[in-house]
């Protein structure tokens, strides 16, 4: 189970930085007093537009940036006192991780499983597993810098569930990825979530959030404007489907905001 | 402990799993090395070679008939040209100026009955000799002619003045003693060695491990690989130690394998045992740099971390280290052109310290103090390097790129 309580992240901004973001103020609020709660079993979707600060938040519960204020549980252990727990029961997934070129896919998956300590026998049985899902056995022992960027993503995903983790956090996993190689990511996905594990994904794409999400969070400037599941969001907005109901509540903040100004 | 064997083990298969690596990194340097020495010894010896077989053209002018008699007398057959007017002479210094001839010799005019007349009190003749220094030939044939050969000849016109040279010789310097020379001989070797050595070994063990250092933490920052193992539950300090001990153990093979190299090769591309690298350490000799090394290469090893944690690219790490290496290398030149006796104060110096005491082993003149304090300076300021190491690790605005 991930709880995130009030969460905010404020980048400290140098005068280039505040020039290229059109910033007055030498800070960025990327997270803004974000809450949330998601459980086992479910595929929560952190929807919203770029720089929304999705990837901020998953970022913040993955222990790589410290949140500014708030507090993020994942299974209980919070994220700031007991990151190495924390870290031990994710798998985390983002563009912004890239797996070494020099090595094989087959090698990165062995190495991360020796550093969350999954057993021999176990690591063994949990590459063939996966491998075989994703199709990866064809291109195990050739360098990462050899494949293309679907066998890649495949590799990434893998590796990052060497340790098969309790909460599975992908940033915009079928980014890049044909479709037939995005279907089958989406399928795992739900696979996963039918083990009982929790799965949060962060996506820009209303159509795949729409189609594979339980429940939904949506994120603008670094607040959540919305939360629930796809009837509950449409019922709320009165929307046909997600995209409308994204729009309808998009423009209804812009208003609210001009208002305020 | 298993986090840093685990990061440990990536980077030394980073390495040895990599052909062109292995090549680059620990064959391509020592090829270089013992490449460019055994060029430049050739290249010096076949000077001097083309120098010895060079005849020396020698303008001169008086020449006196004993003279030429005593030349020829010892087989001395130098391409003798007359300067006995004006205008050859000015031709003559223009040659020697521009490296066409050698050497100008001017002798008196009536050399012979000058020296044949001489009594008590009488100025003496004088020879002058003319020779341009930046020219191989006409320093060679200064050498020979008017240091050797003039000798020789002022030798011979004494023994007709006098008939017993012995009288006025009065003392010889060592003219018959083979066993002048008194020494260590393994102090000696030792000597030529800790001139040397320390030199190579620092700057090897820097040299070594940089390349793969600034790759090992900028570049893995940079191609964003560094983040995979951050979101492992690997602690901190767990991945910094895996990646300074990694690195430490490049450094210390690849600059085993250079002095070994240099210690092999060099006497037989260099010409014979006298090139000063004959080794013969005793076994605490051994321990001690041994030991060292080890604490030199954490030290070193650390220095590259902590520069290429800041960098955000392998570029901007390598910018940043080199002022590091440099520092090295000028440290290291200092101890092999310092004669004085190093004082204790010396020793608290980190770099220096350790080029003094490696150069200290070598001659067999370090104490237990000296050595002590470099070694103990050289690990603390290596563990404080790991604590910022690990500090910089846990810096989100540090590690993002």
């Amino acid at each position: 189970m991930i709880e995130i309580q009030n969460l905010s992240k404020v980048y400290k901004l140098n005068k280039k930085q505040m020039k290229e973001s059109k910033l007055k103020t030498p800070q960025k609020v990327a997270v803004n007093k974000l809450s949330l709660k998601a459980e086992k079993g479910e595929i929560y979707g952190l929807l919203g537009p770029n720089g929304a600060g999705k990837t901020t938040t998953l970022r913040c519960i993955a222990t790589i940036i410290k949140p500014s204020g708030g507090k993020i549980f994942v299974n209980g252990h919070e994220v700031e006192e007991e990151p190495e727990e924390v870290r031990k029961s994710i798998g985390f997934l983002t563009s912004d991780i890239k797996l070494d070129p020099q090595f094989s896919p087959d090698y990165l998956f062995d190495f991360f499983g020796r550093l969350h300590k999954v057993p021999q026998n176990v690591l063994k049985q949990r590459k063939k597993e996966l491998f075989s899902y994703f199709e990866i056995g064809g291109f195990a022992h050739k360098q990462i810098k050899e494949l293309s960027t679907g066998m890649k993503q495949k590799a990434a995903i893998a590796v990052s569930l060497v340790h098969d983790p309790d909460i599975v956090i992908f940033d915009e996993p079928t980014n890049g990825l044909d479709i037939i190689t995005a279907k089958s990511v989406t399928d795992y996905l739900k696979k996963l979530r039918d083990e009982g594990k929790l799965v949060i994904i962060s996506t820009h794409i209303m159509s795949e959030a729409q189609k594979l999400c339980d429940r939904i969070g949506m994120i603008v400037d670094g607040k959540k404007i919305c939360e629930g599941t796809l009837d509950e969001i449409l019922q709320k907005t009165g929307a046909e489907d997600l995209e409308d109901a994204f729009f309808t509540l998009y423009r209804a903040r812009c208003q609210a905001g001009k208002g305020v100004q | 402990m298993s986090g840093i064997k685990h990061i440990f083990g990536k980077e030394m298969a980073r390495v040895f799993k990599d052909r062109k690596m292995i090549f680059s990194v620990f064959v391509l340097p020592v090829v270089v090395m013992i490449g460019i020495m055994g060029l430049t010894t050739n290249m010096a010896k076949k000077q001097a070679e083309d120098i010895e077989s060079h005849k020396s053209i020698v303008y001169i002018q008086n020449m006196p008939e004993s003279f030429e008699k005593f030349l020829a007398d010892n087989g001395l057959d130098y391409n003798m040209k007359q300067a006995n007017n004006e205008a050859v002479w000015e031709e003559a210094k223009t040659e020697i100026k521009d490296g066409e001839a050698d050497l100008l010799i001017e002798f008196p005019k009536q050399f012979e009955e000058q020296v044949a007349s001489y009594e008590a009190g009488q100025d003496i003749p004088q020879i002058k000799t003319y020779y341009n220094p930046s020219e191989n030939y006409s320093a060679a044939a200064y050498r020979e002619i008017s240091e050797n050969i003039l000798e020789g000849y002022r030798q011979m016109l004494l023994l007709e003045r006098i008939g017993d040279i012995n009288e006025v010789t009065i003392f010889t310097v060592n003219s018959d003693n083979a066993e002048m020379i008194i020494q260590d001989d393994q102090k000696a070797s030792g000597k030529a060695l800790g001139t040397m050595l320390p030199y190579f070994i620092t700057i090897l063990l820097f040299a070594g491990a940089m390349g793969i250092g600034t790759d090992m933490i900028a570049g893995e920052k940079e191609r964003g690989t560094m983040a995979s193992l951050l979101v492992s539950p690997v602690k901190r300090n767990a991945i910094v130690l895996g990646k300074v001990f990694s690195l430490m153990a490049i450094s210390g093979i690849s600059s085993v394998i250079y002095v070994g190299a240099m210690v092999v090769a060099m006497p037989k591309v260099m010409g014979g045992a006298d090139a000063g690298f004959d080794v013969s350490l005793t076994a605490a000799q051994i321990a001690m740099l041994a030991v060292l090394m080890v604490a030199l290469a954490f030290f070193y090893s650390a220095i590259i971390v902590v520069v290429s944690v800041f960098a955000k690219t392998v570029k901007e790490a390598n910018t940043y280290v080199m002022p590091a290496y440099m520092l090295i290398l000028i440290v290291g030149m200092i101890t092999m052109f310092t004669n004085k006796e190093p004082e204790f104060s010396s020793f608290c110096v980190p770099i220096y310290n350790s080029a003094l005491v490696l150069q200290g082993i070598l001659s067999g003149e370090v104490t237990m103090a000296q050595y002590g304090i470099t070694l103990g300076m050289t690990i603390v300021l290596g563990l404080a390097l790991c604590g910022i190491i690990v500090k910089a690790f846990e810096s989100e605005k540090v590690m993002s790129c």
